[in-house]
């Protein structure tokens, strides 16, 4: 269907946004909040989710040595662990090469001013046969001299899963109700302006105008405050997302998702989450006046 | 000449329960100027609001240009309303918006394309007399010049009825006559034209078919004007009309003059474009037409 006159009604749309502005700036805040509330909550569980996966895919058990174990000190100590039943393999993993891993995954701008302090110790990285011993053969490992602490991965992957699920419950709820709410105050504010344009809706039947063309002016400002808000909800997400990820990087030092490789993520969920409430929301405020006639537009 | 507008035994009766038209049957030709009087209450109100589907009948048949709007869906309303130009007595002109943008916005409400538009609107201006007035606001007009207004926004979409409630309700007596002067001036151009007034010496003014409504009943049906001799002795000690201002006569006669020296042709191409979506309903109507037939 060609729609002649269509650029006309748009137009009229974003006049809508600008005459009724205080209201559209409310609309706008309230959506931003719901947008980036709900984005938070998504990117911390992408997070989180990121750290299981990345936790879980390697079966190895770190064990750390004590600072004072000398690196001839530390072959012995690596045998004595092989000489577990239960290990396949101790690899050495040197306190360097730690640093280097590192700072491939956070990046080497956060070392700079240690570069010859390296505060972390040395290190296996044991690998083992039977994961459903593990806690038998920590405790055997734990009695070799020499030898500081272990950190149990699997028992992190487990918490870290279980606080992701929460995150996940969370997210969705929190998704449901700031959808609804988001519905409700951008229908009022559509409402408002239907109400101050009344007239002209009263006029635009009597001469004979389509359900579609009466909606269209609407709908676009619907859109338009959904735009507004998902454009202006991902440069706040932007700046907000180190703040988020400091609490991520307190539970656990693992390196976060960079906010660049989930830029067109937020950006793109924003506009379309924008656009599909907005739209909805002058759908919803325009059919009770749809049905409406004549006089009835006007409340006369 | 076939009818244009026909009312079998129709009634309405309001969801409150008053009995607004009882048993109405009559037929409008097209091309003819209709006046419609009656008392307050009477009906008067109700029959157009039929003819335009804002009311639907309680019982009986209306068919408008050969399309039975008792039955007709919802989604077709918008198609029957432009060929209908409604003018009321409150003008309800947009104050926010120009003269021009006023006529203009009939025209876009239904999708016409800007260059259509361009042509049309000044056209119709000219028309109503009011080229001069186009970038004013309508609260900057007096009220038979906003009467044109509304007028032009009525005619502008090219409608084949006219229908007003009251024209001439707002505006005084000279207005008034210059109004209905223009509206038989588009009548002489083959518009079918509905009128709705309580001023009597304005109906006996024009020589035009008269239906009187009473009680929801259509009581006289008249191309005679009805006047006895008590009724004259009235108008001339109460109501008598002084002659058009000079001004106003002529603007009448150049308005006249202008649709003459427009030929036909331009007349008919300076009409709106129509859209695919009207031609759409154009044929959606026609089919519709066959099934009744057929039934
Ligand atoms: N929407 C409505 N709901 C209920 N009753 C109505 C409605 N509209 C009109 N009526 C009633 O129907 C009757 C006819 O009304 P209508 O408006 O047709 O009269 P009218 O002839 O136009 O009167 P007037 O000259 O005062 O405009 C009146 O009794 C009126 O109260
Ligand atoms: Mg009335």
């Amino acid at each position: 269907m060609r729609m002649t006159g269509f650029s006309y009604l748009i137009k009229e749309g974003f006049k809508n946004v600008w005459n009724n502005r205080i209201m559209s700036i409310a609309s706008v805040c309230v959506l931003i909040s719901c947008l980036v509330l709900t984005g938070s909550a998504v990117l911390f569980s992408m997070n989180v989710a990121n750290l299981v996966d990345k936790v879980s895919d390697n079966n190895e058990t770190t064990v750390y040595l004590k600072d004072e174990v000398s690196k001839v000190e530390a072959v012995y100590i690596g045998r004595d662990i092989e000489k577990l039943k239960n290990v396949t393999e101790a690899k050495y993993f040197p306190k360097e090469e730690a640093l280097a891993d590192f700072k491939s995954t956070l990046g080497d701008e956060v070392f700079d001013n240690m570069k010859n302090d390296n505060p972390l110790p040395d290190a296996f990285k044991v690998t083992m046969d039977d994961l459903s011993k593990y806690d038998s053969t920590v405790k055997q490992i734990l009695k070799i001299n020499g030898v500081d602490k272990i950190t149990s991965q699997k028992e992190l992957a487990r918490k870290l899963a279980s606080i992701n699920d929460l995150v996940q419950v969370l997210s969705i709820a929190i998704v449901l109700a700031l959808g609804v709410i988001s519905l409700f105050i951008i229908s009022n504010t559509i409402r408002a302006t239907m109400h101050s344009r009344r007239f002209e809706i009263s006029i635009m039947k009597s001469v004979g105008a389509t359900d579609s063309f009466v909606r269209i002016p609407f709908v676009v400002e619907g859109m338009v405050i959904g735009l507004i808000s998902a454009v202006l909800s991902t440069a706040a997400l932007f700046f907000l997302y180190d703040l988020l990820m400091e609490i991520v990087t307190s539970l656990i030092h693992v390196a976060t998702i960079p906010f660049s490789s989930v830029f067109w993520f937020v950006a793109g969920s924003f506009i379309l989450a924008g656009l599909v409430i907005g739209a909805l929301s002058g759908f919803i405020s325009i059919r009770k006046y749809l049905k409406k006639e004549g006089n009835e537009i006007l409340g006369w | 000449m076939s009818n244009i507008i026909e009312f079998k035994n129709v009634s309405k009766t309001y969801d409150s329960g008053t009995h607004a038209l009882n048993n109405c049957s009559l037929n409008i030709e097209k091309g003819e100027f209709v006046f419609i009087v009656g008392a307050s209450g009477a009906g008067k109100s109700t029959f157009l609001k039929l003819i335009m589907h804002e009311e639907t009948p309680s019982r009986g048949t209306i068919i408008v240009n050969g399309t039975n709007v008792s039955t007709l869906k919802r989604k077709k309303v918008p198609y029957l309303r432009r060929n209908m130009g409604i003018v009321f007595q409150d003008f309800r002109l947009i104050d926010k918006m120009t003269v021009y943008d006023n006529v203009a916005f009939a025209m876009r409400a239904i999708g016409a394309r800007p260059s259509a538009v361009k042509k049309r609107v000044p056209y119709i201006l000219n028309l109503v007399g009011l080229s001069h007035k186009a970038q004013n606001r309508p609260s900057e007009l007096s009220g038979g010049e906003q009467q044109r207004v509304s007028l032009a926004r009525a005619l502008v979409n090219n409608p084949s009825i006219i229908i007003a409630d009251e024209p001439t309700g707002n505006i005084d007596p000279e207005m008034s006559y210059e109004i209905i002067g223009l509206l038989s001036e588009i009548n002489a151009q083959g518009t079918t034209i509905l009128v709705v007034t309580h001023e009597h010496q304005l109906v006996r003014r024009f020589n035009k078919r008269v239906i009187e409504i009473e009680k929801g009943k259509v009581i006289s049906d008249t191309k005679e004007p009805v006047i006895t001799d008590e009724e004259v002795e009235f108008d001339d000690s109460k109501f008598e009309l002084d002659p058009l201002p000079d001004d106003l006569a002529e603007a009448i006669e150049q308005a006249e003059r202008a649709v003459e020296e427009t030929p036909e042709e331009e007349l008919s191409q300076s009409a709106p474009e129509t859209t695919e979506e009207t031609e759409e309903a154009v044929s959606d109507e026609s089919e519709d037409k066959e099934a009744q037939q057929c039934e």
